[in-house]
């Protein structure tokens, strides 16, 4: 009964997620006013804040938090390891980097410019982070991952504040950037990040038969008649495009990828080719939802969502570690 | 730094199988006996040599040059034309660099140790985050009136949620891979609540605390050295019964435990030790990357030893920050580069490279 219901669920949840996300906020805007707002338009104050400050903010949310819900899930099924997430694996802080690097040193502008650098940092980071973790024994285990991951963000992080103290003025842009917020952001991103995210879509959607194979061991899906590792590649390719593009348009946020999944695969049966497109959906309620809570939660100030993206993520993660088996 | 082979050097059978022993033993009294490693021995005097020709060159360089033998002059009488430069502004920034390099080498060996992974380190277990995080919620709600009590709390904070880790990785006993994990995920959050301390206040406060963030040994000097020389001396009996309480985790946990070895209280006490070793280095200089990771693997790979060595790790970590700073220093006159974000930048491609020429990574 609560599968049949999953799929209407979570469109309710982003739908309801959106809508709240348009009416919330320092000024309570009435529902009516909204609706009003988005079909008619109009120059009242209520109709200005919500479309010109909300709208592309809740659209940035559900496009970055779907990307991200999306990539955890592939990470999860590449690496074989219930604890992957882009930010845990450092992809996010690479992609950030990226970013850094392009924007202090002026090799690009807008968008569609630094998405790139987004994206490359992205895939140097997902190289090196499984390139360490798999030596040694027992290949690319979750604490190996992890903790490469780990060491992997504490190097980007000395490295963008090696960048960053050499000028204030980088220094004041970036801080708000780097917490991983979605205030601030102009209504061309979304449509910018849409090509990306198509793309990155379809490789992950692509692998979905192939991940599904890869979960019962190596050998199996190569009996299975798969190309093991075209099908990783290409899930992680799609992964890292993913992840830059929610991290350029968003900054940097963490989590969103770790609980989705797995809620995901409680609720469906049917493998990677119902998994993946609930992640998109839950993701995206999961982020619209954080950012809601966190204008909330302090009115009038606003907690960024990346930040609450991470006090609610990681009572999962503690969660999960506990449970008998996620670790071994 | 025991060996595995004989106390017995003199004996006829090392003589029989021809393997020459690793071991160097020292008879103070026909009662006593005290046995050294020879290799490890050998290592700790050359590092100590390389650290005294480090801080001698640190003393020299930087905008002004002062020769070494000009450095000694004024050590010794406290006087001359060099006394600023050398005896007030580089002479206490040194030793306190070589301290706190010395403090996060030995938590880094504890650390790996105890969790069975060279990948660990203490910031992965939550130390440096949690420092960071009590100095700012201490900066935000202005607890912490005087600058002099901020050591005290990161110090309070690193304790804390190294202490939240392991008791949210507990269940039915330890397991060195949950701890880690758990960790991480802490520090995540712990730093989370950083990051939205630095959105949330105006500019230059945000700056002050990003570069107290970083770990930097600017504008620090006897006075942080004070307390962190206090705290290692004493944990100098506790490191000594490290030493040979380590042994035995080389082992998995089953034959160590019918060894009797109590296991979890050991590795507990291990973990103490270290993180209040590291806790403190952070509370000194603020948190400094990747010294107490890879200082003990490189300690490790000259020693040759089947487990980290302890004072090596520690002599290890202080050549290593000394010689940083030097560079952090001089690398872009005039300015001055955190230590901190140096170590970062070099010790993640050095870690990697170290990991991927040979692992013995479980």
């Amino acid at each position: 009964m609560i599968r049949r219901l999953a799929w209407p669920a979570a469109v309710l949840a982003v739908a309801a997620a959106g809508v709240l996300s348009l009416a919330v906020g320092t000024r309570a805007v009435p529902l009516s006013a909204v609706a009003d707002a988005l079909l008619h338009g109009g120059g009242s104050p209520d109709a200005l804040v919500v479309r010109s400050l909300r709208l592309p903010r809740t659209e940035v949310g559900l496009t970055a938090g779907a990307a991200l819900g999306l990539a955890g899930a592939a990470l999860q099924a590449v690496t074989r390891n219930p604890l992957a997430d882009p930010g845990i694996l450092g992809l996010s802080q690479g992609a950030a980097a990226g970013v850094v690097i392009a924007i202090s040193f002026g090799l690009a502008h807008g968008f569609s410019g630094y998405v790139w650098y987004a994206f490359a940092g992205a895939v140097v980071a997902a190289c090196l982070v499984y390139a360490v973790a798999a030596r040694g024994r027992g290949g690319a285990s979750p604490v190996k991952l992890a903790l490469a991951g780990t060491a992997l963000s504490a190097m980007t992080a000395g490295g963008t504040t090696v960048v960053l103290t050499s000028s204030s003025a980088t220094l004041d842009q970036f801080r708000f950037w780097q917490v991983g917020a979605l205030s601030g952001r102009d209504a061309g991103t979304v449509v910018r990040m849409l090509p990306f995210l198509a793309v990155g879509a379809v490789l992950v959607l692509a692998c979905a038969r192939g991940l599904d194979a890869l979960a019962l061991g190596d050998d199996t899906a190569r009996a299975l008649g798969h190309r093991v590792p075209w099908v990783r590649g290409a899930a992680a390719l799609g992964a890292a495009l993913l992840t830059a593009a929610a991290v350029a348009a968003a900054g940097p946020i963490a989590f969103v990828g770790l609980a989705v999944p797995h809620l995901a695969r409680r609720l469906v049966s049917g493998g990677y080719r119902a998994v993946l497109p609930l992640s998109a959906l839950l993701g995206a309620a999961l982020l619209m939802g954080a950012d809601v809570a966190g204008r909330v939660v302090r009115a009038p100030a606003e907690v960024p969502a990346g930040v609450m993206t991470a006090l609610v993520g990681v009572p999962v993660l503690v969660v999960l570690v506990r449970r008998r088996g996620a670790v071994s | 730094m025991r060996s595995d082979a004989r106390p017995d050097s003199r004996g006829a059978g090392n003589r029989a199988t021809g393997i020459r022993s690793a071991a160097l033993v020292l008879r103070p009294s026909p009662r006593t006996s005290l046995v050294l490693h020879r290799r490890s021995a050998l290592v700790a005097a050359c590092l100590i040599l390389l650290l005294g020709a480090a801080m001698t060159a640190s003393a020299g360089l930087g905008q002004t040059y002062v020769s070494p033998a000009a450095v000694w002059h004024t050590l010794r009488t406290g006087g001359g034309p060099y006394d600023l430069v050398v005896g007030e502004l580089r002479v206490p920034r040194i030793v306190l660099g070589a301290l706190v390099g010395a403090a996060l080498g030995l938590s880094g060996a504890l650390v790996q140790t105890v969790t069975r992974n060279p990948l660990a380190s203490p910031d992965v277990i939550g130390v440096g985050h949690g420092a960071a995080a009590a100095t700012v919620l201490a900066l935000a709600t202005g607890a912490a009136a005087s600058p002099g009590a901020l050591p005290a709390v990161s110090v309070a904070g690193g304790l804390t949620a190294a202490a939240l880790v392991y008791v949210l990785a507990w269940r039915h006993g330890m397991q060195p891979s949950r701890f880690v994990l758990t960790g991480v995920g802490i520090g995540v959050a712990l730093s989370a609540i950083v990051q939205l301390y630095l959105t949330d206040s105006e500019l230059e406060a945000a700056e002050q605390v990003k570069l107290w963030l970083t770990g930097s040994l600017n504008g620090r000097g006897w006075e942080q050295a004070g307390p962190l020389a206090v705290v290692l001396l004493l944990c100098l009996p506790a490191l000594v019964w490290a030493s040979r309480a380590m042994r035995p985790l080389g082992l998995d946990p089953e034959t160590a435990a019918a060894l009797g070895v109590r296991v979890d209280r050991t590795r507990l006490g291990l973990t103490v030790l270290g993180v209040v070793l590291a806790a403190t280095a952070t509370g000194a200089a603020g948190p400094i990357g990747f010294v107490a990771l890879t200082a003990p693997q490189l300690a490790r790979r000259v020693t040759r030893t089947p487990q980290l060595p302890l004072l090596c790790s520690a002599l290890t970590g202080s050549v290593v920050l000394v010689a940083a700073d030097l560079v952090a220093r001089t690398l872009l006159p005039p300015l001055e580069i955190p230590v901190g974000a140096l170590t970062s930048l070099v010790g993640g491609p050095y870690l990697l490279w170290l990991l991927g020429r040979r692992t013995a990574v479980r």
